[in-house]
């Protein structure tokens, strides 16, 4: 393969991915309020959007709790996973199958459960009912990610460390984490997405006290998606773009 | 990169800020989504002193299986539609309403009020409420008058029929001559029959952001809510809306007390609070739908009030029925045929 | 003599089995035992044991269903694999250095709600939108396409919302291929179609096989897609399971047809493990 086709290749499906960010961004400029086709140029959305401090505080909820779920559920995940890879115990195909269960659950019937769990257990919906449901969520796909990566480890390198008196705590930090670090973030990554745009879990085990982005967008639908919302994602999305090159820059100068 | 740390920091700081403390003077309200518009919160919570946390749905369906599940939702008004607040009142979910604690409960258009689901109004105070009706693309279709023109072969996939089973029953049920509330399993399984024999005309069957499959020509014939139509007339003016022939549904979205509320009195000064002629009209005018209130109509500009789809008159009311709740052996029947057409069939 | 249980162990294994027991077991415990209620409609369920919603499902309408959802969860997975895969593989092998950065932009819009990139992929293929737009100007159709409240709209909205989950997983497994191998194949005359198929496929089964359990298990219960790009006409599984729970209130039936899906791609994700197992370990001696 030459480099031309690589970079055309990468280029295209570039664009498949970020051809509805651009409409998104571009509808956020468009005068109507309903129709989905260009009626004229306005910047009226945004200013809206600047008056109405409840999606924004709403979005704020979303991306908090996306990173607390998304580093817990990483955590957790990794731990699962190294488990699964090293150590024989009992259990081990049960934990596998509920591995699985879990990625397999329709979100409808996960959402339910949970919610007559904290109902039985009688925990008032709000902020930690969703945080933990979340983390269950995000868990398995972190441990899938972790583990695939994992299954490629030359088990040679910890007899080893074993062999000069390492514990096995240093060994997962000093050589497993590395190793599996860029299947740590990519699981960090996934579970972060997932959390941002859960829905249907959400819907059902939040409290009054606690609303987060998607739910506010999805209970829109019925009356008609407000364009300020357009105007929120696309600022959204620029605000992510800058914190990520930004951190990009400071780690990349890091490395120099 | 030690900046960079304290900056993180400071951001996820300022997110945690965020997180509501718990308030003493708090409302929780279970509404749906864009049905209580953030100006008029506003206004309440300057007036009282009084939280409002507003937690929303986007139909009857997911709001009822979340309160059937959980007793601790923690919501004290919702805003069901009328055949809900049928069925809830009856498994004991609402609160009896002292009405002495409305004082602004006679602004309410009296044709709306003591209806057979929910007689006296013991349980729900109406809110907003329209009809469901045909609405047309003049620009290529002419005049029609009844539901039964769907069925005409030139319309093959060009229907949009709202995806709820009760009001696409309800269209094949009145063709038929029987109600739009009717619990005999033969009517029943006609409506089914002739449903299917619909389905090659539909195209979509769709219930959320009605308005644009209209503007944008996506369907040019179908059913639609009359608060939609009208914001489709508003950017779209060859749309038309049309009240069949044959009858219509009138459906009313009212306020209820949970039984398991904790804020109560907070709950009778809120819908106090949106009886006011003034406010019941802002809300209209922002949502879209018509108000019950009839004093807040009269303060609405003339040409709104004179629009026969946000204002019919009393004479074609005459024509439309209001939902019930159908009791359960009946309504698994209506279910399960709507599975089935559902899955093509 | 290694020690059989280090204190680490333990702490990792009580941290996930407590988490999982709490928050997975005891809720599928939950789903498993309410399959086996009868449905009520003012308690949602009644404490009367039946099989009776098992029974219901042998029912050739739902037949149908699984085998529509089947053919879109295959036709998504296959799509995703075909695109995500040379893309994972051309970024992870790349030299550049911002090749992290490359795969963050690849995630990035999917930090945008789902339901407005939805509405936006409407807004492309609809009868007046976007795509129809430019061809039409371009003259290389004299009329819209009616690609949207189609089948093919539902697969395209599907493998745009899980391509991301085929290729991190592929990224992250490609990414570790060892130089040396692909050196040698070379070394030895091997083409690149040989050097590809027999040795870069095979070692990267297991991302392979992550990617695609991550997009064919979603992908077979997906519901907001199928109803607003293909026009809510026909029902797929994830449909099927929100009716049982929203619309007819018969939470039982719901719960059941959860528990056999998760049955049926339980028996079939075991198959195609052992199987590619056996690949593995034969293209490798």
């Amino acid at each position: 393969m030459n480099t031309f086709s690589k970079y055309f290749y990468t280029i295209c499906v570039y664009i498949f991915l970020y051809l509805p960010i651009a409409v998104v961004i571009v509808f956020s400029f468009n005068n109507a309020s309903h129709s989905l086709v260009w009626q004229g140029f306005t910047v009226k959305w945004y200013t809206a959007l600047f008056h109405d401090n409840v999606l924004l505080r709403v979005a704020g909820h979303s991306f908090l709790l996306g990173i607390l779920a998304a580093t817990s559920a990483t955590a957790i995940g990794t731990l699962a996973a190294v488990s699964l890879f090293r150590y024989r115990f009992f259990g081990k195909k049960i934990l596998n199958a509920l591995i699985f269960i879990l990625i397999l659950s329709p979100e409808i019937v996960m959402a339910i459960s949970l919610l007559l769990l904290y109902s039985f257990l009688n925990i008032p919906l709000g902020f930690w009912t969703l945080l933990l449901a979340h983390i269950t969520l995000c868990i398995p796909f972190v441990t899938v990610t972790v583990y695939a990566r994992a299954t490629t480890l030359d088990t040679d390198i910890f007899e080893a460390a074993m062999d000069l008196g390492a514990t096995d705590f240093t060994i997962f930090r000093k050589i497993i984490v590395p190793l599996l670090a860029p299947a740590i973030t990519s699981g960090w990554l996934l579970s972060f997405t997932l959390s941002l745009d859960d829905v249907i879990i959400s819907y059902f085990v939040t409290g009054p006290t606690f609303d987060i982005l998607p739910l506010k967008i999805y209970s829109m639908v019925r009356l008609g998606i407000k364009p300020e919302v357009n105007a929120l994602c696309t600022l959204l999305l620029a605000f992510t773009l800058l914190v990520v090159m930004i951190s990009y820059q400071s780690i990349y100068k890091k490395k120099d | 990169m030690k900046i960079y740390y304290q900056i993180s920091i400071a951001v996820l700081l300022a997110l945690l800020s965020t997180l509501t403390r718990a308030d003493k003077n708090i409302l929780n309200i279970y509404s749906w989504g864009n049905y209580l518009p953030s100006e008029i919160i506003a206004q309440f919570t300057k007036e009282t002193s009084i939280k409002i946390n507003l937690s929303e749905y986007d139909n009857n369906e997911t709001m009822y299986a979340k309160l059937k599940a959980s007793e601790h939702t923690g919501y004290d008004l919702v805003i069901p539609s009328s055949y809900y607040v049928d069925r809830m009142s009856k498994q004991g979910m609402l609160q009896p309403l002292d009405k002495n604690k409305l004082t602004n409960l006679h602004n309410i258009n009296p044709m709306l009020l003591n209806k057979e689901f929910d007689p006296k109004n013991n349980y729900s105070i109406p809110y907003l409420w329209g009809t469901t009706g045909i609405i047309i693309n003049t620009k290529y279709i002419n005049k029609i008058t009844s539901w039964q023109n769907f069925w005409d072969s030139q319309y093959e996939d060009q229907l949009m029929m709202l995806n709820d089973m009760r009001d696409v029953f309800g269209s094949a049920l009145m063709t038929l001559g029987y109600s739009i509330n009717d619990t005999n399993p033969e009517h029943i399984k006609a409506a089914y029959l002739k449903l299917k024999q619909l389905l090659p005309n539909v195209k979509i069957f769709n219930i959320d952001t009605v308005p644009n499959i209209y503007i944008d020509e996506d369907a040019i014939i179908g059913m639609a809510w009359s608060g939609d139509c009208k914001m489709a007339q508003d950017e779209n003016q060859q749309l038309q809306y049309i009240y069949p022939k044959e009858g219509f549904t009138i459906w009313i979205d009212s306020f209820a007390i949970l039984k398991t509320a904790t804020n109560l009195e907070n709950a009778y000064k809120f819908i106090n609070f949106m009886l006011r002629p003034e406010i019941a009209k802002q809300a209209s005018l922002i949502i879209g739908h018509s108000p019950t209130n009839q004093t807040a109509i009269k303060l609405m500009p003339l040409k709104l009030q004179l629009n026969p789809v946000f204002n019919p008159d009393a004479k074609t009311m005459q024509r439309g029925k209001i939902q019930l709740d159908i009791p359960e052996k009946e309504r698994h029947i209506y279910e399960k045929y709507w599975e089935k057409l559902k899955i093509g069939g | 003599m290694k020690k059989q249980s280090s204190s680490f162990k333990i702490f990792s294994l009580s941290t996930v089995w407590l988490w999982l027991c709490v928050f997975a077991l005891i809720p599928i415990i939950l789903t498993l035992t309410t399959s086996f209620l009868t449905p009520d409609s003012n308690s949602i369920v009644k404490l009367i044991p039946t099989i009776s919603n098992y029974l219901e499902l042998f029912n050739p309408g739902y037949l149908r269903i699984l085998l529509q959802s089947l053919y879109l969860a295959t036709s998504c997975t296959l799509v995703c694999l075909f695109i995500g895969y040379p893309f994972a593989f051309i970024i992870a092998r790349s030299q550049h250095q911002h090749k992290s950065l490359l795969l963050l932009l690849v995630i990035i819009p999917f930090w945008t709600s789902s339901l407005i990139r939805t509405y936006a992929i409407m807004a492309i293929l609809k009868a007046k939108g976007i795509l129809n737009t430019v061809l039409l100007a371009a003259g290389i159709i004299h009329d819209p396409l009616q690609i949207l409240y189609s089948n093919t709209a539902i697969l395209i909205g599907c493998v745009y919302d899980l391509l991301p989950f085929m290729i991190l997983p592929l990224y992250a497994n490609i990414e570790k291929l060892n130089q040396e191998y692909l050196e040698a194949a070379r070394d030895l005359g091997a083409n690149w179609f040989t050097t590809f198929f027999k040795i870069v496929i095979p070692l990267t089964i297991p991302g392979i096989i992550a990617g695609s359990v991550l997009v064919f298990l979603p992908a077979m219960t997906m519901f907001y897609v199928p109803v607003l790009l293909g026009g809510a006409k026909n029902l797929l599984i994830g449909n099927l399971i929100e009716h049982q729970f929203l619309t007819a209130n018969n939470w039982p039936l719901g719960t059941a047809i959860s528990v056999v899906i998760t049955l049926l791609m339980g028996i079939f994700i075991i198959i195609y493990w052992r199987h590619s197992k056996e690949d593995d370990r034969e293209s490798l001696t």
